[in-house]
């Protein structure tokens, strides 16, 4: 069914609200601290630089104290979540290194909680909201959960931290909330606006009970919310020693110099940059099960002297199904890229960073999607396709810079190889989690050395995956192999890093076999482009093998370690699947490198040999992608990889017959 | 004043485009790739990297679409897309105009 206007729904439909517009909304109903221009001016820089970093590290206190309380491998071990400190108004001073999509968003349900909760039920000490409404702010999709606590001196909101992190199920038709066949919001985890679940210190049971009651794993959902209420106790203790220490004044202005010292600094960096506009499209091939269609977004970027434009016109509708992302998730698309490319020797003080960016886009496309579309993907699908653009474009920008330039990096890994697994675990309680491996994607490639070989994402600086031993530990699975594979990094001058693959069997369950939920796109074709003249990384492969003599392999003491090996009946995995793995049944899922940069066939044949070697490009890949010639030995043969490569530069241009300079 | 577009262009004063390699002229300014040649072939012939056909996935042609000097044959840009697809891909430098 199409989707339909829901009238009502306006109402969280949020956008960025100027500080000056929210004090006037607030007015009287709560009072904030505040201080003048004066107070920003008279600090000085030693005062400055060590009350801004005692920020930054209280960032990472909180995600420090959220990992040591939460029962969740994805949490635990594979940094999905984030922390932020705000300004009165909700404006982020420094966001933490995890996963800086997720906080990308926390100002703006800081400031809508702000604006229609402040007379009722009202705003005070000790209070914590949570947040899992998109369209409000807070996070990518339903499953990213915040928790945002006004921090109270002297009678008036001093600041606001907050804590996100996901949450691996919030019910929904299918386990872990990604209903892969739905076509709206309502077949999938439901959007809770602010609302105040801790009060004057005290976890609201009435409202943690309404919360809890839609998962399927409400016990550990439960221990992620003390774990952020834990974050944002301990952020509130050093804020409130800070204070005594310095004075909430000093400390404010701080503050507001940090956010105006972001934005001076990226002005500057970007008068240095030459004016103009680059456009980008990512792709994302199927909205839900069963779909084939494939979708755009569009991006053109222009930068007129310290400002850059994102305009999204072009981008199409949004869909029925779950690959939609709000207009949070296209903030969470833009801001982790110009932090990470752009901002590396700024302080990440997104609200100081955004006052330079400009953003056009229109609503009911599928990065800025109206209710009740369905955005139960919307962190790796739209908003992550939004990051690619965003990536590709900036750089473009940062390439034609002769110093800059060495900042750039192509888009990394292109999306999310989503596999959920749900069931009985090996302790005989029910368990739900998202396999975290593809955390460890290729990075895109730079202007001057290749990818970091499954180096991560950028979005997520502080990424990990979990252990394999960590996975088996925790879930009813046993793995064949994790390893990168070869070619899977986008070839170019100089190489996208691979990513790499993961095997596994459902193992020790009591009822024998796993439930199994894929949205994994970037089949029909790669999601990580190159950039000036490198490919696109590689594909993204999922295989289910049923019916395999896996287990008697296993009890004669042999590992396969490739398919073939694995034998069984082999099922191509579409994008979006929701199927059950038997005992002997085993999973194959491949994910995505980083783009590459520049011309392959200017790639220094050494380091296509030492590829080869090091089994990051494959035999096949390096005679005719990198047009390379070998030796028996495996040595670069010179002369031979010159003809190859005049060979290969006519046929790859459909000039084979013709007379063209090598 | 020259300046590089990326790897392989630069833009000239006059705002003429050319291949950093060999100084073949490939556009101008605002349309950098207008001159250059430009190929489509099937996706899997981008190499190993391209795992399956697309038409297990969609019922949209996909193509590898390459864009070359035309002077030294250097690639100048890659993407794979739908065949029904303009190419999105442009820069447009302000300066030296």
């Amino acid at each position: 069914m199409p989707v339909i206007p829901v009238a009502g729904s306006e109402e969280f439909a949020n956008r960025p609200v100027s500080p000056a517009e929210t004090r006037r909304a607030v007015s009287d109903a709560v009072r904030l601290h505040d201080v003048d221009a004066a107070a920003v001016e008279a600090v000085d820089p030693l005062t400055y630089e060590v009350i801004r970093h005692r920020l930054t590290s209280i960032t990472e206190e909180m995600g420090e104290a959220l990992k040591r309380m939460s029962g969740s491998v994805v949490v635990t071990d594979c940094n999905d979540f984030d922390a932020a400190i705000m300004d009165e108004v909700g404006e982020v001073v420094q966001v933490g290194l995890y996963n800086t999509q997720l906080a990308a968003s926390l100002d703006m349900a800081v400031n809508w909680t702000l604006r229609n909760r402040c007379r009722r039920p009202g705003i005070g000490p000790g209070d914590m909201f949570l947040c899992n409404d998109p369209w409000v702010g807070g996070g990518l999709h339903q499953n990213d959960v915040s928790l945002f606590a006004p921090l109270f001196v002297d009678g008036e909101i001093f600041c606001w931290t907050g804590a996100v992190a996901h949450q691996v199920d919030l019910g929904g038709v299918s386990p872990g909330s990604w209903s892969v066949a739905g076509t709206d919001v309502f077949w999938e985890s439901t959007p809770i606006p602010p609302v105040k679940i801790v009060e004057g210190g005290e976890i609201r049971d009435d409202i943690e009970d309404v919360y809890l009651r839609r998962s399927r794993v409400p016990r550990l959902v439960a221990l992620d919310l003390r774990a952020k209420i834990g974050a944002n106790n301990v952020a509130h203790e050093r804020l409130r020693a800070l204070c005594q220490k310095y004075g909430a004044a000093t400390v404010k202005a701080v503050m507001r110099r940090t956010m105006d010292d972001a934005e001076a600094r990226l002005r500057a960096k970007l008068r240095e940059l030459p004016d103009g506009s680059w456009s980008s499209v990512a792709h994302q091939d199927s909205a839900r099960a069963g779909d084939r269609e494939i979708y755009k977004i569009v991006l053109n970027l222009t930068k007129t002297g310290d400002r850059l434009t994102f305009d999204f016109t072009g981008t199409d509708p949004q869909v029925d199904g779950l690959i939609n992302c709000t207009y949070t998730g296209l903030r969470g698309g833009i801001m982790p890229v110009v932090l990470t490319m752009l901002c590396g020797d700024i302080p990440w003080a997104p609200g100081g960073i955004a006052r330079c960016l400009d953003i056009v886009s229109e609503p009911g496309t599928i990065n800025n999607c109206t209710f009740p579309a369905g955005i139960g993907k919307a962190s790796v699908a739209s908003a992550w396709a939004t990051t690619n653009v965003t990536t590709e474009c900036l750089a473009g920008l940062l390439d034609s810079h002769p110093e800059h330039r060495q900042r750039l990096m192509s888009a990394c890994c292109g999306t999310w190889d989503f596999a959920l697994l749900a069931g009985v675990d090996q302790r005989g309680g029910g368990f739900v989690t998202m396999l975290c491996d593809s955390m460890a994607g290729g990075l895109g490639a730079r202007a001057d050395s290749d990818g970091v070989d499954t180096g991560g994402l950028a979005v997520i600086p502080m990424g990990r995956v979990a252990d394999v031993e960590m996975n088996e530990f925790a879930f009813p699975m046993l793995y064949l192999w994790r390893r990168e594979e070869p070619d899977s990094g986008g070839a170019g001058r100089f190489r996208g890093g691979v990513g790499a693959s993961s095997c596994f069997i459902p193992y020790d369950s009591p009822v024998g076999g796993v439930h199994l939920v894929v949205s994994a796109p970037g089949k029909a074709l790669p999601l990580a482009p190159g950039v000036s003249g490198g490919l696109p990384a590689g594909t993204q492969y999922d295989v289910l093998l049923r019916s395999t003599a896996i287990r008697d392999a296993l009890a004669q003491g042999r590992i396969p370690t490739s398919l073939d090996e694995v034998g069984g009946e082999r099922e191509l995995v579409p994008v979006h699947l929701e199927t059950g793995m038997g005992p002997d049944d085993v999973y194959y899922t491949h994910w995505q490198g980083g783009g590459g940069y520049g011309d392959p066939l200017l790639r220094d044949p050494a380091a296509v040999a030492a590829d080869v070697a090091a089994h990051k490009v494959s035999r096949r890949g390096a005679e005719e992608v990198y047009g390379v010639a070998f030796d028996e030995h495996g040595h670069v043969v010179e002369a031979a990889t010159r003809d190859r490569r005049a060979a290969l530069r006519r046929r790859r241009a459909g000039l084979e017959n013709e007379e063209v300079p090598a | 004043m020259t300046v590089h577009i990326d790897d392989n262009l630069e833009q000239r004063p006059d705002g003429a485009v050319a291949c950093r390699h060999c100084g073949t002229a490939v556009g101008v300014a605002a349309e950098p790739l207008r001159d250059a040649l430009v190929r489509e072939r099937d996706p899997q012939d981008a190499g190993p990297s391209v795992r399956a056909e697309p038409a297990h996935f969609t019922d949209r042609r996909v193509v590898l679409r390459l864009t070359f000097c035309r002077g030294c044959l250097t690639q100048l840009q890659a993407e794979i897309v739908p065949a029904d697809e303009p190419s999105f891909r442009t820069r447009n430098l302000a300066v030296g105009r």
